[in-house]
């Protein structure tokens, strides 16, 4: 299964569904997913709102419980039922940073206790938890004095490195970032993209990403992931991915990035994607055509997009 | 160059909080032509939106107008007997937008009709309990005075005009029926309606994707085409300026520091300002390097600024920009750039070499396609 025998496989999910509303009338979010992630790498899922790329994330901390499928972590299920001593392991290894820092955080807690909210509990010596919370603060860029203050006083880019630090407070291993960067300025953006790939290099994190930006993926990912409308449609190596997109979904949302050029963009083409245009889903198949590439589409297209990518 | 439509000059804007004073807009100066279009970009706080709010008379209650002009050209003749009329030095007539006074009701006859706004995110600003052909027909009646059969064959005109379908169906329905880029395009629509002269677009597209922020910036284009508008466009997306700008305006601390055609700010950027903010683009890193990032954050605009706003987060700042403000140096007719660097006795200082990127961009995606 895993073609890349060097690679430890650190989260393994396998045709996940995820269905909310009645058992009757389902809304099926995602309809069957299986993907690798990598110890070590950055993992992007890019796809427009509703899409379902959220729900990955959020039934992979178990908070969403999944319909069918499985995740496994480190080999092991997650799940469904499982004992209590796993659940804490789950919550200590995988964290998750979330999007807009400004709705995040409690607004009447003082950071010192939004930050340490996870060790509560564990048994741990409060010196050790405040000691914990200061070393997580300076890790990200903050001074340790902060943890006596509200959210309130700290700007956009501050609150999303408190974030973070609520993040690492935990020695987590797996990190789920659910468009970490979206609602923060430009200038900040760069900053925070920053720390994250710092902090991936001196502790070895593993990242999912997910994200509606294809311009932010391609800088921090390694391996992307397109949704649309609950199923990937694609899946590659960043780099293979841009220059042979294969499904038409993949290049719409390409060709609709706006890049910083102006001569560019004046004599763009816009790509849209109509899925009423594409053959019925049916016949579809989600195959590897090599090299990790992996494409949802029918036996001709297959073969095709095998052609356009090993061809020439 | 076209006639101005607008000219603001020296615009000082403070606001009243607390006790305190916060210097929001600190002596701005702008001309926009008529027919063009001209993006203010600038991170949150650097008063993009306060300069707008300005032209359509909606500044907030504690906020105060404390010197400069702001011509409007676009009315003619119309309110010349107003005590806000006046004829320049060249014989055309204008309206000084800072004199009319906030609860005036000649602002009606601007506001809308002239200069109109779209704001920035559809999903709450449509009224959730009106269909949504009320609501451009609203804007008919108390524009143009249209009724019944007349207004709604206009209403449907003007939804097919931003693309969409079924608009016989959709005058019926109400906001939440729709997504989120196709409230946008009713909020155009509404403000399509009026037929304004200039059209103020605060950030119209953060809130939506990526496939849909494509599919309005070209229904804008088209648009601006039909209906000869002139385009204020406020973000902080440089990839959005790219596409729809014909001019940019850099904005930082409640001023403006580099004006010019968007080749020129793109391809030949002189303020470290904008260096800066193009520099830290994501777009223009290599995965594994580190991205450029603009150290500290923005002034706070309750002091008074001496120097050059940014020389506190420059690295290679002159001793000068702490102590003087810089004055605008032209570098050619449509570019002008407010920075001691350009300063004939300034000593050279070469852009970063990242920027030149950017001439790359997109050119790869094209090959790839073919």
């Amino acid at each position: 299964m895993n073609p890349n025998p060097k690679k430890e496989v650190l989260l393994q999910v396998r045709d996940l569904h995820v269905h909310f509303g009645s058992r009757r009338h389902p809304f099926e979010a995602v309809r069957g997913v299986s993907f690798d992630v990598y110890r070590g790498e950055t993992f992007g899922i890019v796809g427009e709102s509703g899409s379902g790329k959220t729900t990955i994330g959020r039934t992979i901390i178990r908070v969403n419980p999944a319909y069918s499928g499985s995740i496994q972590f480190h080999g092991q299920e997650i799940t469904g039922r499982i004992s209590r001593q796993l659940d804490r392991e789950i919550i200590e290894k995988i964290q998750m940073i979330f999007q807009d820092p400004m709705a995040s955080l409690n607004e009447r807690a003082k950071i010192a206790y939004i930050v340490s909210e996870g060790l509560q509990g564990r048994g741990l010596k409060k010196e050790e938890i405040d000691a914990r919370v200061s070393k997580a603060l300076q890790d990200v860029g903050l001074l340790p004095e902060f943890a006596s203050r509200f959210p309130h006083e700290f700007s956009g880019g501050q609150r999303q490195r408190i974030g973070i630090a609520r993040a690492l407070v935990m020695n987590p291993e797996f990190i789920i970032a659910d468009e970490p960067i979206s609602a923060l300025d430009v200038s900040i953006r760069a900053q925070v993209l920053n720390l994250m790939s710092q902090l991936q290099k001196e502790r070895g994190l593993t990242y999912l990403f997910i994200s509606h930006d294809l311009s932010v993926m391609r800088y921090i990912c390694d391996r992307i992931a397109v949704i649309h409308r609950g199923k990937f449609v694609e899946m590659a190596p960043t780099e293979a991915l841009y220059r042979h997109p294969l499904h038409p979904y993949t290049r719409a949302l390409l060709s609709a990035i706006p890049q910083p050029n102006p001569l560019v963009e004046r004599n763009k083409v816009l790509e849209v994607y109509d899925p009423q245009a594409h053959h019925p889903e049916q016949n579809r198949a989600w195959c590897d055509i090599g090299d990790g590439h992996y494409l949802l589409g029918t036996r001709e297209e297959i073969l095709q997009a095998g052609q356009t990518v090993h061809g020439t | 160059m076209k006639d101005t439509i607008l000219s603001v000059t020296d615009l000082c804007v403070d606001f009243h909080l607390r006790g305190k004073t916060l210097h929001a807009l600190r002596g701005v100066s702008l001309d926009v032509a008529e027919g063009e279009s001209l993006a203010i970009v600038g991170e949150s706080g650097s008063g993009k939106s306060v300069l707008n709010k300005n032209f359509i008379g909606l500044l907030d209650a504690n906020g105060e107008i404390t010197g400069g002009s702001i011509r409007y050209y676009g009315m003619g003749d119309k309110l010349r007997s107003t005590p806000e009329g006046g004829m320049d030095e060249e014989g055309r007539a204008y309206v000084e937008l800072t004199r009319i006074p906030s609860r005036n009701k000649d602002w009606l006859r601007i506001r809308g009709s002239e200069i109109c706004m779209i704001p920035q995110d559809p999903m709450t600003s449509l009224n959730p309990l009106k269909r949504i052909g009320a609501q451009i027909s609203e804007a008919l009646l108390l524009h143009h005075g249209m009724k019944g059969q007349m207004a709604y064959d206009e209403t449907i005109r003007i939804l097919e005009d931003v693309q969409i379908d079924h608009p016989q169906e959709r005058y019926r329905q109400y906001p939440h029926e729709l997504s989120g880029g196709q409230r946008q395009r009713i909020v155009i629509a509404i403000a399509i309606a009026c037929q304004p002269k200039i059209l103020i677009c605060d950030e119209p597209t953060t809130a939506l994707d990526v496939t849909v922020q494509a599919q309005v910036l070209s229904l804008l284009h088209q648009l601006k085409d039909k209906y000869r508008l002139t385009i204020l466009f406020i973000t902080h997306d440089l990839g959005v300026v790219a596409n729809i700008a014909d001019r940019v305006a850099v904005m930082y601390a409640g001023d403006i520091v580099e004006v010019g055609t968007s080749e020129e700010i793109f391809f030949d950027p002189r303020h470290p300002y904008t260096w800066a903010l193009l520099s830290s683009l994501p777009q223009l890193g290599e995965r594994g390097e580190e991205l450029f990032t603009i150290r500290g954050t923005p002034p706070s605009l309750f002091t008074e600024i001496t120097g050059d706003a940014f020389a506190m987060r420059n690295p290679q700042a002159l001793m000068i920009d702490h102590r003087e403000r810089p004055p605008y140096f032209s570098i050619s007719p449509t570019h002008r750039a407010r920075t001691w660097l350009l300063d004939p006795r300034a000593p050279k200082m070469e852009r970063p070499g990242v920027l030149d990127r950017i001439k790359e961009l997109g050119g790869k995606t094209d090959e790839s396609k073919s």
